[in-house]
């Protein structure tokens, strides 16, 4: 497994890790070891760690086992082999005590359509035993930061996609949780709303430590957000580590260089392909419409030492960009696959697309 | 590798719950917050609530006008004095028991429902006890079907002002509460089998099937419709295991004669009874649905 997954523990952070998984492995129709028809090795043997505090994602496609590592992370699901630890805790001996520390926003959202906004959340502060008028002031707050007050009065049921979203995410915020789960927070949200929950949820795990761990089939939303993910694929960690580790694993960044559109631009860019080749660390350069692009190890070291052979032959530079590579190559390489995203259909827009136009 | 920019220092971790977790009230909180949303999501369903509580009252429109003549034919000897109430007296505890048993037979829908749209699963990472969940929401039947019972008892009257039916009402309205108390009682014990069947196959229409097809035979083969004298041999034999006829006798007997503190215990031994199997059963389903 990635040096990642075996993180500096104990130097950077002395404290129990917040989540703490091993040899994990879910069976669905039988036992371990079962074969045969309506047997399904969800998840494969697994062992993963997430600090206190951390942002922490599963990214991998459908049916990868993300839902079912998270339904036995949050107690919904025995596990069929291994130990998981959930606040120091064991889920299976103490569940109820785990319970206490998490919050929760499944794949399939969770509110009731027939109670309003504000009645779904302060059901949920009166089950976690909150007293009543710390039940009103959170509710109200959360309507408030969730923009969800001016519609907190209708049934849930006549949300739109975005809003049961975030109604469901407030649900899973009402007792201040430690430590919040969230499976696919953002499938079926327009751009607009999926942004708006993405800073969201940035601000949260600024602003009150939180510990979030985030499954998602969006490799930019595993980049944005998660200090530290770990790639699934059939039940499997394929790769795990910062999403600047994975792809810096890939091996190469992508250099481009573009050269002013003037009488001199072809010879330009001969010469400075030509330069290219020269530099140690290129990986291979080639010529495009508007200048040259490379790939190189570490992009902005070659980059500079790129720019500083130009500069002494006299090549005039328009522009220069270093981009890594993204988590889709990441996940081909561990693979041998495109990952698949199913289509998304976005949800209809509520106040938070409406307000970040 | 430019790990350095990655390398996630905590600011001040916590583990611990929050301090203000589990300071308000036990398992009785849970059970009654339980059986709020339900009952307030039966509120927000006018239709439903209307025809719930009209139901038990079509039930005795029909039945007393369909069977009626039957039965006093049937009770009418001739040289003594006919009896002095309506068949309608007699069927009003079956009605009773009817209503009820019907909607625990629809408890489980709830239950399948809330499974399919995941809400089932924001009661279940609560630290709540799971007991909780199952009674809180056959809480919510059970103040239905007393509302049900109530409302067709006080129907009953209004008839017998109205258009002179003959129901005693021998033990007036204390009575009256009896039964509505033993009809709702024995409802909630019986909703454990509709939840069992729920949690078992998470399936509306599996739960509707079993559900329905032990309604009638539980009815009938029970003292709810025609009293114990007036049923055939076998039917009698069987109605002695059947725990509708306890509720339906006892309920019957404090409608035309009086307090009868045997049959009310009997009454409610059979509820404690029902109630312990069913809801075993029910938690066991539970439990393995989280397994
Ligand atoms: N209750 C179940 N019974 C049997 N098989 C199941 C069950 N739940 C999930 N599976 C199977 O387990 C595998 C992993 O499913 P899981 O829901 O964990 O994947 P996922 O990564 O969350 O996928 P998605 O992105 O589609 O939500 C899939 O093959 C799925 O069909
Ligand atoms: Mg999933």
């Amino acid at each position: 497994m990635s040096a990642a997954l075996a993180a500096p523990r104990g130097i950077d952070t002395p404290t129990e890790p917040m989540i703490d998984v091993a040899g994990l492995v879910k069976v669905y129709g039988g036992n371990e070891g079962d074969t045969g028809e309506g047997v399904v090795r969800a998840v494969n043997g697994i062992d993963f760690h997430v600090d206190p505090g951390e942002f922490f994602g599963f990214l991998g496609p459908n049916g990868s086992g993300k839902t079912t590592t998270i339904k036995i992370l949050t107690t919904l699901l025995r596990p069929t082999r291994g130990a998981v630890k959930v606040g120091g805790l064991d889920v299976v001996e103490r569940p109820q005590d785990v319970r206490k520390l998490l919050g929760y926003a499944g794949q399939s959202i969770g509110v009731d359509g027939d109670l309003t906004g504000r009645e779904n959340l302060r059901l949920i502060g009166h089950l976690y035993h909150l007293p009543g008028s710390v039940v009103r002031d959170r509710v109200e707050e959360l309507l408030d930061v969730l923009q969800l007050t001016e519609a907190a009065d209708r049934p849930a049921g006549t949300y739109s996609g975005g809003m049961r979203r975030r109604l469901d995410l407030g649900s899973g915020l009402v007792h201040h949780p430690p430590l919040l789960f969230l499976d696919e927070p953002t499938t079926g949200l327009d751009p607009q709303t999926r942004n708006a929950v993405w800073e969201y949820l940035r601000t949260l795990h600024r602003t009150e430590r939180m510990t979030i761990f985030l499954t998602t089939q969006y490799m930019e939303e595993a980049d944005q957000l998660c200090q530290r993910l770990a790639i699934m694929d059939h039940g499997r960690i394929v790769a795990a580590g910062t999403p600047h580790e994975l792809k810096a694993g890939i091996g190469a960044d992508l250099i481009t260089i573009r050269l002013p559109q003037d009488g001199s631009f072809e010879a330009n860019r001969a010469r400075a392909l030509a330069l290219a080749h020269t530099v140690p660390g290129v990986a291979g350069a080639v010529e495009f419409e508007q200048g040259v692009t490379m790939r190189a190890v570490h992009g902005g070291a070659t980059l500079v030492e790129v720019l500083r052979r130009l500069e002494a032959e006299k090549v005039p530079v328009n522009e220069v960009a270093v981009s890594p590579p993204t988590l889709d190559q990441v996940f081909l390489q561990h693979t041998g696959r495109e990952m698949q995203v199913e289509e998304v259909r976005p949800a209809s827009r509520g106040p938070w697309a409406a307000r970040r136009n | 590798m430019a790990a350095t920019e990655s390398v996630y220092r905590p600011a001040a971790p916590t583990i611990s719950a929050p301090a203000a977790l589990g300071s308000a009230g036990g398992i009785a909180t849970e059970i009654l917050w339980v059986a709020y949303r339900s009952l307030r999501k039966l509120s927000r369903s006018p239709f439903l609530l209307f025809f719930t509580l009209m139901m038990p009252i079509i039930w005795l429109g029909m039945f007393s006008q369909t069977f009626g003549t039957v039965f006093e034919r049937a009770t009418n000897v001739p040289g003594q004095a006919p009896l002095p109430y309506d068949y309608i007296a007699v069927l009003l505890p079956g009605i009773a028991v009817m209503s009820a048993i019907q909607s625990a037979a629809q408890s489980g829908f709830s239950m399948v429902s809330d499974i399919e749209t995941g809400f089932m699963d924001k009661f279940l990472v609560a630290p709540i006890s799971r007991a909780s969940v199952l009674v809180g929401k056959t809480l919510a039947d059970g103040v239905r079907m007393a509302a049900q019972t109530a409302i067709v008892l006080a129907i009953a009257e209004i008839f017998c002002v109205a258009f002179g039916w003959k129901i005693p009402f021998a033990t007036g309205v204390a009575g009256c509460a009896m039964i509505v108390l033993l009809v709702a009682a024995f409802g909630v014990a019986f909703a454990g089998l509709s939840n069992s069947v729920a949690l078992f196959t998470k399936r509306t229409e599996t739960t509707m099937m079993v559900s329905f097809t032990l309604t009638f035979p539980l009815l009938f083969l029970s003292t709810a419709m025609l009293p114990y004298d007036l049923l055939p041999g076998w039917v009698q034999a069987f109605s002695k295991f059947n725990p509708v006829s306890y509720i339906a006798t006892a309920a019957r007997t404090l409608i035309l004669t009086g307090w009868n503190w045997t049959e009310i215990g009997q009454a409610f031994l059979a509820v404690v009874i029902v109630a312990v199997l069913l809801y075993s059963l029910a938690v066991f389903a539970f439990r393995r649905q989280t397994a």
